[in-house]
């Protein structure tokens, strides 16, 4: 068993505080990689504060804005929410493909990508959606795009004293079909060997894969290819996105597989958004 | 055979109402007492002699109780080569072997001391490849093999890193490839695998101040654990008492005795405290027996009348650090090495090899799945190159009555032809399905076989009480890992004592009250223990029909018993009620007649024989159990997914004792082949075990379940309780290779291993391009 | 530092008044504080579903949530499935299809069910392999589960 400080927090600028003024403070959400990483060693807390129950964070809402998931939203939550399921169902693909039903009613959007792992199986459809990350802290709010909020494995751009207060998804929503096309060891419960998120926007594409670099990645080459020059032929498109990955081999994959269904699945989810 | 009334019926299991309401207690669940908590210490190389072990600060640290290290524990333990010490000795020989332990106040205490312990080593070269390890200028890996004590039906090579060589010679082999028109040569590799029960090992100890040792364990085989402990520390028999709960899945891997006597020596220091210890998910992935991988070489002489005339089969099997178990599972793939067909002429060698890579041990199957994996890929390769129809192969070369194995055993009691048509019929097998949307189809059918591997003694016990109202306890030494052992157990002790079996009361063993059982391994039970309950009632019978006899002043022959009177078949006023008779049973003069109604039996195989040193030939089977899987799968050639359609699984269980529990053994072993088959790999690097977990370590789950028809097909067993035989670990052997082949069938490529990861079909498909 | 905090909690129904120790998991609390065993430990993950309860109606993995953050909450484990003796027709289903096989998984299992069938009272192949697929089997018993399944929803 661990020893840490736990604080149940309902206020955030208590939140703030302790964030800004202690050493190795965790903001508790879901806890579904925060324990995990803890017993595992990855994370050494020593205070955890539990901000489920602050209201800020438990907003789930759609207004002329878009669509606002609060950090604590769990993802069946945010999967079970209408107007994602009706104007951005690739991203409640993407929340499905988190883990097990079990491990969705705990852990939530901010968790995943606060995670900061380069699967995380929401972030290529929130690269897609070019979704806005809502920061509160005790210096401000930002708010910034998904792309800037990865920074590396395990690294946001979250500074000290600063939490991920909600998702955003912008209005005006995308025209046209989305898909997260996932590629793992089981087909199951499993981590993503990679994930690709295409999303249509009218007659432009979208696309974002995970678990090819160091943090989620947009495939501007093939993006480029097909909005601009009017590429048609979905596997040429498709091949270029070798360009924009530089996949490693782990446990989940090699290099070479990863690099090919890449390929496979950004041309499939061409296929299926864009019309064969 | 009288009709039977309750073998081959489906009645509910015995601990149903306790597994669903969560009252069914696993070793874990009781409060025992004072407790101290053990951790281990865990080398960091894989192949290095300590140089020291620093227990100073871990000794010092608040809760700590003891710290004890391989010193502590002179004696080697084993259940077949004597190898293996509690903690490690001078050095180590694997990656996570234990080299200290902790016991303290809380787990965290312990967890934290272990953290302070310091030890170093000197690093040797390592073997992680058996091949590598047979060469004669390999690192040694146990430099006293010459010295361990061992039984006598093992073959190890001193000097060298061979722990066990099996032979089989039979008829020509020379002649048999003389007479082939094609002979066929390929290498296949099967990787580790793990069992992973959901729940870990666990144990816990302990010692009274008048020197009675009692041990709870998940151990599979509590009497082995009993003996074990007994030779290695010296205590006797009386004064050990192994209790098995429940156990949350065995799968071989609580086999043998493992973990009990570590904490033996820390309880000893603390009477009456209870040591446990709970292995982590991680811990008991890397430091219990793993499935021994096996790298194998089968040349096959076929003539044109689709005869196979000859095998030569080389198996090499990565016994891990200790192999204690290990060379068994490799004698047994050598003399069941013709897999489910008559071959004449034989040469087998198979070899367990020390490596620095994780223990290996029994698994589900006991080296089937591995040694015949590449007998029914061999046979697939066979069909294709003849041009001929892998099910006629099977048919045609398949063991029928009369047929010898390996060894030269004759098999008696079998329909395999059966076992393989009805998988085949049900996949619609000969009916090519179309290709669509790009992806394959293929259709792959394979055969099995297995014997229990168990020395040819093992033997088996029972006692049954029968109370003063006529319901009974059956006491037995099996353990209860979900097979299902206590109700078809206790069906057979209903059928044989004609009450019903909810009149039965059955438990899960305590050695100082239930009878001896060898093993709970090998698919035996039923068999085994289902022999010596049929004896034991047996006997209780006899004892009713001899007491109402004299009560009832009519000869025993003359009396009949329906479960609640028993009563002379001539005259229907001679009549008493169970209760009469085994109630202390008196005259109506108040004279006794007879006390309490005890029934005993007890079994030991007759039917088997040591094996030639030589030629390997003799009779290691009790019985053999055949059994049949077919599939359909489909294939997305540009992913590597492979969807498994169609699910077919046959096995010839003699007598269904329980065809409902029959059928969820079917489609268990099932499932854990096809879990195998597609995803399974233990990965090493120089001995590092990488997937410790269920992240990396993915087993089937429910999602990629295909729904599986399961066929029973009943040949009597002539000697086995009601024509029963075992059938626990047979389903599974097939699965592996009946889905390979389906796949080569859609792809036209050739799998020489397994899983087959959507990687690996990828590559192939790429490979063939 | 705190070493335990009081947590008001329903248990089963029953209304307690504790206190956790801090870093100690509701799995550990279940099991060695309210002494219900029937929640088991199978990988410490989040990974197996063993230790599947469920909170506020729903199911989770108690091995990865502390025990503190059980105050104000409506927790049901296994033991408080059946009433008054009569058990829940998702036990009955599993005895009547022989639904497991060591039973150390089969709490987990039944109360993933259970949730299943709150939410889906007639659910499909598809719906109860998408809500069971946390919930490892290892003896694979799950063609099984999923019969005994549907047939307490067909009530």
């Amino acid at each position: 068993m661990l020893s840490y400080d736990y604080i149940k927090c309902a206020d955030l600028n208590l939140a703030f505080q302790e964030l800004e003024e202690g050493e190795q403070v965790y903001p508790l959400a879901g806890g579904t990689d925060l324990i995990v990483g803890m017993r595992g060693g990855k994370f050494a807390a020593k205070t955890l504060i539990d901000i489920k129950d602050v209201p800020e964070l438990n907003v789930l809402k759609e207004d002329d804005q878009g669509i606002t998931i609060g950090a604590a939203i769990t993802l069946n939550e945010v999967t079970g929410f209408t107007p994602v399921r009706e104007n951005v169902p690739i991203l409640a693909e993407g929340c499905h493909s988190v883990g097990s039903y079990s491990i969705r009613n705990r852990a939530t959007i901010a968790g995943n990508i606060c995670n900061a792992s380069p699967a995380a199986d929401t972030a290529a459809p929130l690269y897609a959606l070019d979704a806005v990350i809502n920061i509160a802290g005790s210096g401000g709010n930002r708010s910034i795009p998904i792309k800037e909020f990865f920074i590396g494995p395990g690294k946001t751009a979250l500074n000290k004293g600063e939490l991920v207060q909600s998702v955003l998804i912008r209005k005006p929503y995308p025209k046209g079909k989305g898909i997260y096309l996932k590629a793992s060891r089981t087909g199951s419960v499993d981590l993503a060997t990679v994930g690709v998120a295409v999303q249509r926007w009218g007659d432009q594409v979208k696309i974002a894969i995970g678990a090819v670099a160091a943090t989620p990645v947009r495939a501007f080459s093939v993006e480029k290819a097909v909005n601009e020059a009017g590429e048609k032929r979905w596997a040429d498109a498709a091949r270029l996105v070798h360009e924009d990955i530089s996949p490693i081999t782990d446990l989940r994959g090699s290099r070479e597989y990863r690099y090919h269904m890449v390929e496979v699945l950004v041309r499939r989810g061409l296929e299926q958004t864009m019309g064969v | 055979m009288a009709e039977l009334k309750i073998v081959g019926t489906s009645v509910s299991r015995k601990d149903a109402v306790e597994k669903v309401t969560g009252m069914a207690e696993f070793i874990e669940d009781r409060y025992m007492g004072p407790m101290l908590y053990a951790k281990m210490k865990k080398s960091t190389v894989a192949h290095g002699k300590i140089k020291s072990i620093d227990t100073t600060r871990a000794l010092k640290h608040p809760g700590v109780k003891a710290v004890l290290t391989g010193k502590d524990y002179p004696n080697l333990i084993g259940l077949y080569l004597i190898d293996r010490s509690f903690l490690a000795v001078e050095k180590v020989r694997f990656w996570g072997e234990p080299v200290a332990v902790v016991a303290a106040t809380t787990e965290k205490a312990a967890a934290e001391a272990v953290e302070l312990i310091e030890v170093e080593y000197e690093e040797l070269p390592g073997v992680f490849d058996p091949r590598e390890g047979m060469k004669p200028d390999a690192p040694l890996i146990h430099e006293d093999l010459a010295n361990y004590e061992i039984v006598p039906i093992f073959y190890p090579k001193a000097g060298t890193n061979i722990a066990n060589h099996f032979k089989i010679r039979k008829g020509d082999i020379n002649k048999g490839f003389e007479e082939a028109d094609l002979i066929i040569e390929r290498d296949y590799y099967v990787p580790q695998m793990q069992h992973v029960p959901i729940e870990t090992h666990k144990a816990a100890v302990q010692w009274s101040p008048d020197g009675k040792l009692t041990v709870w364990s998940t151990a599979q085989s509590p009497n082995v654990v009993r003996q074990l402990l007994s030779k290695s520390l010296d205590i006797p028999m009386h004064k050990i008492r192994v209790i098995s709960s429940y156990i949350g899945g065995g799968f071989g891997c609580k086999a043998g005795a493992s973990i009990e006597g570590l904490l033996v020596p820390i309880a000893q220091k603390f009477p009456g405290h209870i040591v446990r210890i709970v292995f982590t998910r991680e811990e008991d992935m890397q430091g219990t027996f793993t499935r021994q991988a096996l790298y194998s070489k089968l040349k096959t002489g076929v003539r044109k009348d689709r005869r196979i005339t000859s095998l030569q089969y080389k198996m090499i099997w990565d016994g891990g650090a200790y192999t204690e178990y290990g060379v068994n599972i490799v004698r047994a793939a050598g003399y069941s090495s013709t897999g489910a067909y008559d071959i004449p002429n034989v040469k087998t060698d198979s070899y367990c090899v020390y490596t620095n890579n994780s223990i290996g041990g029994p698994v589900r199957g006991f080296g089937m799945c591995e040694m015949q994996w590449g007998i029914e890929r061999q046979l697939e390769v066979i069909a294709r190159e003849l041009d001929m129809d892998p099910l006629e192969v099977r048919l045609i070369n398949g063991m029928k009555k009369g047929s010898s194995t390996a060894s030269g055993q004759v098999v008696h009691d079998l329909d395999y032809d059966k076992c393989l048509k009805v998988v085949a019929d049900k996949i619609g097998w000969g009916k090519k399905e179309s290709n669509r949307n790009g992806k394959y189809r293929g259709k792959g059918i394979a055969g099995l076989v297995k014997c229990p591997a168990q020395p040819s003694n093992a033997a088996s016990s029972a006692i049954i009480r029968i109370n003063e109202d006529g319901t009974a306890h059956v006491m037995i030494g099996a353990t209860e890992m979900g097979q299902g052992m206590l109700t078809a157990i206790s069906q057979i002790a209903a059928e044989t004592l004609h009450i019903p079996v909810d009149k039965i009361d059955i438990k899960v063993p305590d050695t100082d009250f239930t009878p001896y059982e060898w093993q709970s391994v090998g698919s035996r039970i039923t068999y085994t223990c289902g022999t010596s309950v049929k004896r034991a009632a047996e006997d209780a019978l006899g004892q009713i029909y001899r007491v109402a006899a004299d009560l009832l002043e009519t000869p025993e022959e003359d009396l009949s018993f329906d479960g609640k009177n028993i009563f002379s078949t001539n005259n229907s006023d001679k009549k008493a009620t169970i209760r009469e008779v085994a109630d202390s049973c008196k005259k109506c003069t108040g004279e006794g007649i007879a006390g309490p109604i005890i029934g005993r039996g007890s079994f030991v195989p007759t039917n088997m024989t040591n094996l030639d040193p030589e030629t390997g030939q003799g009779n290691p089977g009790l019985f053999y159990c055949f059994g049949a899987t077919g599939v359909e799968v489909e294939v997305d050639p540009e992913t590597g997914v492979v969807t498994v359609l169609q699910l077919a699984c046959s096995i010839d269980a003699g007598k269904a004792v329980n065809p409902q529990l029959c059928t969820a053994q079917l489609h268990g072993g099932t499932i854990m082949g096809l879990s195998t088959a597609l995803y399974e790999e233990v990965c090493f690097d120089k001995g590092i075990m990488l997937n410790r977990n269920f992240t990396d370590y993915k087993i089937a789950t429910i999602d990629n379940t295909p729904h599986m028809d399961s066929f029973i097909i009943e040949t009597p067993e002539t000697h086995g309780p009601y024509g029963a035989r075992g059938i626990g670990e047979q389903p599974m052997i097939g699965v592996a290779p009946a889905i390979a082949n389906a796949v080569c069938n859609a792809l036209g490529v050739e799998f020489n291993t397994f899983p087959l990861t959507p990687e690996r079909v990828w590559q192939a498909v790429k490979d063939k391009k | 530092m705190t070493e335990k905090m009081p947590v008001n909690f329903t248990v089963n129904g029953d209304k307690e008044e504790r206190e956790a120790v801090v870093g100690q998991t509701l799995l550990k609390f279940i099991r060695d504080e309210l002494h219900l065993t029937g929640a088991k430990e199978g990988c410490e993950i989040g990974e197996c579903g063993a230790c599947i309860v469920l909170l506020d109606g729903k199911p989770v993995n108690s091995c990865l949530i502390l025990a503190v953050e059980l105050d104000g909450k409506d927790l049901v484990t296994i033991e408080g499935l059946s009433k008054n003796g009569e058990l829940d027709r998702v036990q009955k289903a599993f005895i009547k299809h022989a639904a497991f096989q060591c039973g150390y998984c089969t709490p987990g299992m039944i109360l993933s069910a259970r949730a299943l069938l709150e939410r889906k009272p007639n659910p499909t192949d598809e719906d109860i392999n998408q809500a069971l697929s946390g919930n490892l089997c290892r003896c694979g018993a799950y063609q099984e589960i999923r019969e005994a399944i549907k047939a307490s929803s067909e009530k």
